[in-house]
């Protein structure tokens, strides 16, 4: 096991820019999950580091080797395919063993390794059946053996969970996590799904358009998004658009004059000493935290009056979609306390959104990052 | 349950027709044919007799024949494997937007009938053809090459006929192999060639059988190229089967010719079927 480094990797089509200075360390024992749309570079920068797709430029080291120009088959990654990709033609246990057989091991070594990686993934019964007789799951858990059994420098896993079902999924990504903590996997995934992303990573990093956008905790992504693409991203978000009049002051385009607090504002986000320049901004509320009553909650710095147009119960929480009186929308998502004081509200009823300053976040109303690079 | 499978019976019907009427009440009345006597001068007489295949087989001449035409068909089988394999992988992969017209510039041959393109080969191959007077040209020679009414010639009008066969049947098995798995293979450790004999081959072995034995008949079948580039001494059983209808009006030898023809193409493809799928099956 080992780090990986990737140092500001590209890859061009032509004229496209599938990736552009990708520059990334990911450390020994670490998950990364690269999250992002489809067609964002992320499956793009995987098979760079696997070997698949030579990279324009930058360079890429695996534990202190340079395989920037080392084709595939001697770069020792370990790779899980978004379809599994096993050999049809062979037995699972034959599949764990192909790449213990292409390292010249003795008969018995590769036996005895096979063995221990079907019991790894429980699957110690089956190594007989071809793939076509085994599950989803079971194929799934097959393809993880067969990438770990060589005990690989780097864990690649490509979209692993996307054919499995809800149920399944979450059950094999606990399981992935586990096994890869245990063995101290320097691991790279890439997925579109943000549950599974934020479930099983150390970091994330969020790309758009061949482009990182942000690298981060889940936290940090979530808490301080650096721009409106990884706040709509990561999380659900309402963006209301519109103006900074004064510092700690955004007037919306519907009118509304509302406050805010860019004290713990990171770099990308508007401070709020800043000089309202006139530049467009949009400010950013999570559904949670907004509060939704009958009466104004007077202890809020910001309260609008609008009116229940939809609402969607979800079961840990209900969501509504409120049309504020100045004609925008907000989502709120109230929870799902069961206590007797609460109420749902009925479409059509009017309710009053509020929520503290310390909830909205101002940030640069850019073009999404995608129509930029187009 | 029982109207839809009797829909499905009547739309079997006319093709299981045009089969019994169209190739086995023939070929049973050609066997029929083949045990029956050749009379000189009263051509076929009705008789139950072996003498035909008899003749056949103790005649150093029919038997060179049929080994000739084995021989051919065989060479010609591995060339268009060997030839067409790579070509075959190459479209099954490309990317291309022209894959199309790729696909279609290799069936373009077969629009072009076996007797034309043997006659192209001629104007290739004759005393005075291109390839003498282009050798001859750069020095390589100074009397021109038999390369007419040779074996050679006919093997390379076979393999070029048969090739798109070969091609085609690949291709649409190729294709049905999931790029990933290669890319598997190889972050497995596998080079090029180890990921070739380890997974192409295997999964693309229904396409090399379908293809070996489709082009393994067509070669025993063959008729124009032997005949217009193996010239009047260079005899194969395709040929050897209408000399005798048609020219010596021997029915119940051309008949037994063709039984032989046949067995013999048969059973060699049902036998290396068999071989090949016991070696590579997993």
């Amino acid at each position: 096991m080992a780090r990986i480094e990737l140092e500001a990797i590209s890859k061009r089509y032509g004229d496209v820019h599938a990736v552009r200075d990708f520059s990334l360390v990911i450390e020994h024992g670490e998950l990364v999950v690269l999250l992002g749309p489809s067609g964002c570079g992320k499956t793009t920068t995987l098979r760079m580091i696997a070997g698949f797709v030579p990279a324009t430029s930058g360079r890429i080291r695996l534990g202190g080797r340079d395989v920037t120009n080392m084709p595939a088959h001697r770069r020792n990654t370990g790779l899980v395919f978004q379809g599994y990709a096993l050999f049809p033609h062979l037995t699972a246990a034959e599949n764990i063993a192909f790449g213990l057989q292409m390292r010249k091991l003795p008969e018995p070594v590769v036996r005895e390794k096979v063995t221990r990686a079907l019991r790894l993934v429980r699957l110690d019964d089956l190594g007989d059946r071809l793939p076509r007789q085994l599950s989803g799951g079971q194929q799934q858990r097959v393809a993880l053996a067969r990438a770990l059994v060589i005990e690989p420098d780097a864990l690649l896993l490509d979209e692993p969970l996307s054919n499995l079902d809800a149920k399944l999924r979450e059950e094999v990504r606990v399981e992935i996590r586990q096994l890869q903590r245990a063995l101290g996997l320097t691991t790279v995934m890439v997925t579109h799904d943000q549950d599974e992303a934020l479930a099983m990573a150390d970091r994330l990093v969020v790309m758009s358009a061949g482009a990182i956008q942000q690298i981060g905790t889940q936290r940090e992504l979530y808490e301080h998004p650096r721009n409106r693409f990884v706040a709509g991203f990561v999380g659900r978000t309402n963006f209301l658009r519109g103006l900074l009049v004064e510092p700690g002051v955004f007037r919306s385009d519907g009118g509304l004059t509302l406050r805010y607090d860019g004290r713990s504002a990171p770099a990308g986000a508007v401070a709020p000493g800043a000089s309202p320049s006139g530049a467009r901004r949009a400010l950013a509320l999570r559904p949670e935290r907004l509060a939704i009553g009958a009466l104004a909650d007077s202890a809020r710095a910001n309260r609008v009056a609008g009116t229940v147009e939809f609402a969607s119960y979800l079961g840990a929480i209900i969501e509504y979609y409120v049309r504020l009186s100045s004609g925008e929308i907000l989502r709120v998502h109230a929870p799902n306390t069961g206590a007797a004081g609460d109420r749902a509200w009925a479409l059509g009823e009017t309710v009053h959104v509020s929520w503290p300053v310390e909830v909205g976040l101002v940030l640069e109303d850019e073009h999404q990052p995608e129509e930029d690079h187009r | 349950m029982a109207p839809r499978r009797s829909v499905a019976g009547a739309l079997v019907g006319p093709a299981t027709l045009a089969v019994v009427l169209g190739l086995l009440v023939p070929l049973a009345i050609l066997f029929r044919y083949s045990l029956n006597r050749f009379v000189p001068g009263r051509l076929m007489v009705e008789a139950l007799t072996a003498e035909n295949y008899v003749k056949f087989f103790t005649d150093p001449y029919y038997v060179a024949v049929l080994l000739r035409t084995l021989r051919v068909s065989g060479i010609c089988m591995v060339l268009c494997l060997v030839l067409g394999f790579p070509l075959a992988y190459a479209l099954a992969r490309t990317g291309s937007r022209w894959k199309s017209v790729l696909v279609m510039l290799v069936v373009l041959p077969l629009f072009v009938g076996n007797a034309v393109r043997a006659a192209g080969w001629m104007v290739m191959f004759g005393s005075r053809g291109l390839l003498n007077t282009l050798l001859g040209v750069v020095g390589l020679i100074d009397r021109p090459l038999q390369l007419m009414y040779t074996e050679g010639a006919v093997i390379v009008g076979i393999t070029a006929i048969n090739l798109p066969f070969m091609v085609l049947t690949l291709e649409s098995v190729i294709e049905g192999i999931d790029p990933a798995i290669e890319d598997a293979a190889a972050s497995l450790g596998a080079r090029p060639l180890q990921v070739f004999r380890r997974v192409i081959l295997p999964l693309a072995l229904p396409g090399v059988l379908a293809g070996t034995i489709l082009v393994f008949i067509l070669g025993m079948n063959a008729y124009a190229t032997p005949i217009l580039l193996g010239g009047p001494r260079f005899q194969m059983m395709g040929p050897l089967v209408y000399g005798q209808f048609a020219g010596l009006n021997n029915w119940p030898f051309g008949a037994a010719l063709s039984f032989v023809l046949m067995t013999a193409t048969l059973s060699l493809s049902a036998v290396s079927n068999l071989w090949i799928q016991r070696r590579y099956r997993r």
